[in-house]
């Protein structure tokens, strides 16, 4: 797909540009030092914007994040190559605390609140690398921010509504003070509403200096709140672009915006189109 | 009603030693997913090296502290060194990793300090005791359920108001979210095996007192604190108090009410009554009493 990567580079966009503060180089990652699972991917955040990260089933998404968190040890995972750096930091090799002290913060995929804690202890354990004394005004701001969790901070979290615990999930990120949230499909199974609901926090948080990079398989709704996107299939990145010439592109708006031109999908040229672009890429 | 009360009383001080045992089992298995069946070795191995530091000559309380540190420091040791390399294997490797490490402790006891009984000196006058509701209480029974006390309330307020409690309870609900948000898990298994080490040494040295000596087989009483955990709920710390506490006092009422009336072939059954029990619960609440089948809603 030589000119659709060609479109642009992230920063070139509407966002204010800055320098990157996410920076990765060319990664690969092995599972159980066997599967290799992401085959060089490279893909930058800059200060101050949301980037989308797009990709079907499998693709390799959530292994992405997992390995910018330090959680690869715990799945058998091995970053084999490549680099990533935090604010031109290091980021591979550090552990998980470490990571977060950095300022990167992340929402795992399917929410993964505390089910047995109460709100405000989720969100007391998502601030447990803090020593500093504002902890407890950052919980009155998280109140502030969800009305919602401040009605229920003594009740256990595993009886939230599922939009309620995805905004749980978010504000406990939000504990650790991130200057790089990472999002992990927080739009999964979530009614209309909740979804546009997410998608204006993530808005707001991006005013308030936080960068983001969003995963998602909602393409519509990522790439309306995003500058810049990238599409990823099978472990590598397969487009990327600003975020609404993607929205624009035909192979985009067919297959992850169920937009075909023609209106109607047809199964066999979507499985043509897939075997012509990996013999390209 | 003198002998029921006195009854009750000895069965609060002997459900207060099952439910320290208890508890340790539930913390270890809540933080690391470990059923520890060394935990009786631990108490075992915690209660002699009491006798020993009251051998030599230190003074009780500090000889108490010092037993209850140095077998929750071996805990820490061993959760290090042997079972945190087999995370993520099986459940029975780690099981046969436990019974392994109980029958080395077992051995390591009887080279040390033989098996022959021995007595456990008491600061207090073990044949005094106090009057309650105008019915005597051994000191010995008294400071069991004071020291216990303290104790459970001590690991209430660690696991229940403190970042520390909420750090091991986040990890006994999701190890990898608990690692994404950067608490450190090592240390928080480290932290459950000292605490239940301290427990299961207080627990030994008290039921060295009361109401069998120092022996190899107190080991055992771990077995018999096994039903406390279960009808508890494996999950659940204050089931496993509630349910040591009854278990205590069910058991000396039977001895002294039931026993009798069974005659001769009811002489042992106090001691196979918490295991009908459990048989029982198992069948109609596997999960216990209060634990739980999983809080959540997707
Ligand atoms: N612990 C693991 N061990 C081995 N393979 C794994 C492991 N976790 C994920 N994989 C594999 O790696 C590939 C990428 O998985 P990943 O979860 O990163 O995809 P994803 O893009 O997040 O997908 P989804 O949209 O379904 O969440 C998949 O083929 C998956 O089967
Ligand atoms: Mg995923």
């Amino acid at each position: 797909m030589p000119d659709r990567s060609a479109v642009g580079c992230p920063g070139d966009g509407s966002g204010k540009g800055g320098r990157p503060v996410l920076e990765i180089n060319n990664l690969e990652v092995v599972y159980n030092r066997a599967v290799l699972v992401l085959r060089g991917v490279s893909l930058t955040v800059p200060d101050g914007e949301v980037i989308a990260l797009l990709g079907a089933n499998g693709a390799g998404k959530t292994t992405l994040l997992r390995a910018l968190t330090g959680l690869l040890d715990i799945h058998d995972g091995e970053v084999t190559k490549g680099r990533a750096t935090f604010e031109g930091e290091d980021l591979f090799g550090e552990e998980p605390d470490a990571i977060i002290r950095k300022g990167i913060a992340q929402v795992m995929e399917r929410r993964r609140i505390l089910a047995d804690l109460t709100v405000e202890e989720n969100l007391l354990a998502g601030a447990y690398t803090r020593r500093d004394p504002e902890v407890r005004d950052d919980l009155e701001a998280q109140y502030a921010r969800f009305p919602v969790l401040g009605d229920r901070r003594r009740s256990v979290a595993g009886y939230l509504s599922g939009g309620e615990q995805q905004m749980l999930a978010v504000a406990r990120a939000l504990m650790s003070r991130p200057r790089l949230l990472l999002l992990d499909e927080p739009t999964l199974g979530l009614a209309p509403m909740l979804v546009d609901e997410v998608a204006r926090v993530i808005q707001e948080l991006n005013q308030q200096g936080i960068s983001v990079l969003l995963v998602e398989q909602n393409a519509a709704t990522a790439l309306a709140i995003s500058s810049y996107g990238y599409v990823m299939e099978t472990g590598k990145i397969v487009h990327d672009g600003p975020s609404e010439k993607l929205m624009e592109d035909e192979d985009v708006r067919e297959f992850y915006l169920g937009l075909g031109g023609e209106g109607r999908r047809n199964y066999r040229e979507v499985k043509h189109y897939r075997r012509r672009k990996r013999w390209l890429s | 009603m003198q002998t029921f009360l006195q009854l009750l009383f000895a069965g609060l001080a002997l459900g207060a030693i099952y439910a320290l045992v208890a508890l340790g089992f539930v913390v270890i298995y809540r933080s690391s997913q470990v059923f520890n069946f060394a935990h009786g070795e631990f108490l075992m191995f915690g209660t002699f090296l009491m006798t020993t530091f009251l051998a030599v000559g230190l003074w009780w309380w500090v000889a108490l502290v010092l037993a209850m540190l140095a077998t929750g420091l071996l805990g820490v040791g061993v959760e290090r060194a042997i079972l945190r390399p087999m995370i993520g294997r099986p459940v029975f490797v780690t099981i046969i990793m436990t019974i392994f490490i109980g029958l080395v402790l077992r051995v390591a006891v009887i080279t040390f300090w033989g098996v022959g009984e021995r007595g456990m000196p008491t600061p207090w006058r073990t044949d005094g005791g106090i009057r309650l509701l105008d019915a005597p209480m051994l000191f010995n029974a008294l400071w069991a359920l004071v020291f216990a006390g303290v104790m459970l309330v001590g690991f209430y307020l660690l696991f229940q108001r403190s970042k520390l409690g909420v750090a091991m309870r986040a990890t006994a609900t999701d190890q990898e979210v608990a690692l994404g948000l950067g608490i450190p898990v090592g240390r928080v298994f480290a932290v459950s095996w000292l605490i239940a080490g301290i427990l299961a040494a207080l627990a030994g040295i008290f039921l060295g007192m009361f109401p069998r000596s120092v022996n190899i087989n107190m080991s055992f009483v771990a077995l018999a604190a096994f039903p406390a955990v279960l009808i508890g709920g494996l999950e659940s710390p204050l089931g496993a108090v509630i349910a040591g506490l009854s278990l205590g006092v069910l058991q000396l009422l039977t001895q002294g009410y039931v026993n009798p009336m069974l005659g001769s072939f009811g002489q042992n059954f106090h001691q196979v009554l918490p295991f009908v029990l459990m048989i029982g619960f198992l069948v109609v609440r596997p999960y216990g009493l209060f634990g739980t089948r999983e809080v959540e809603r997707v």
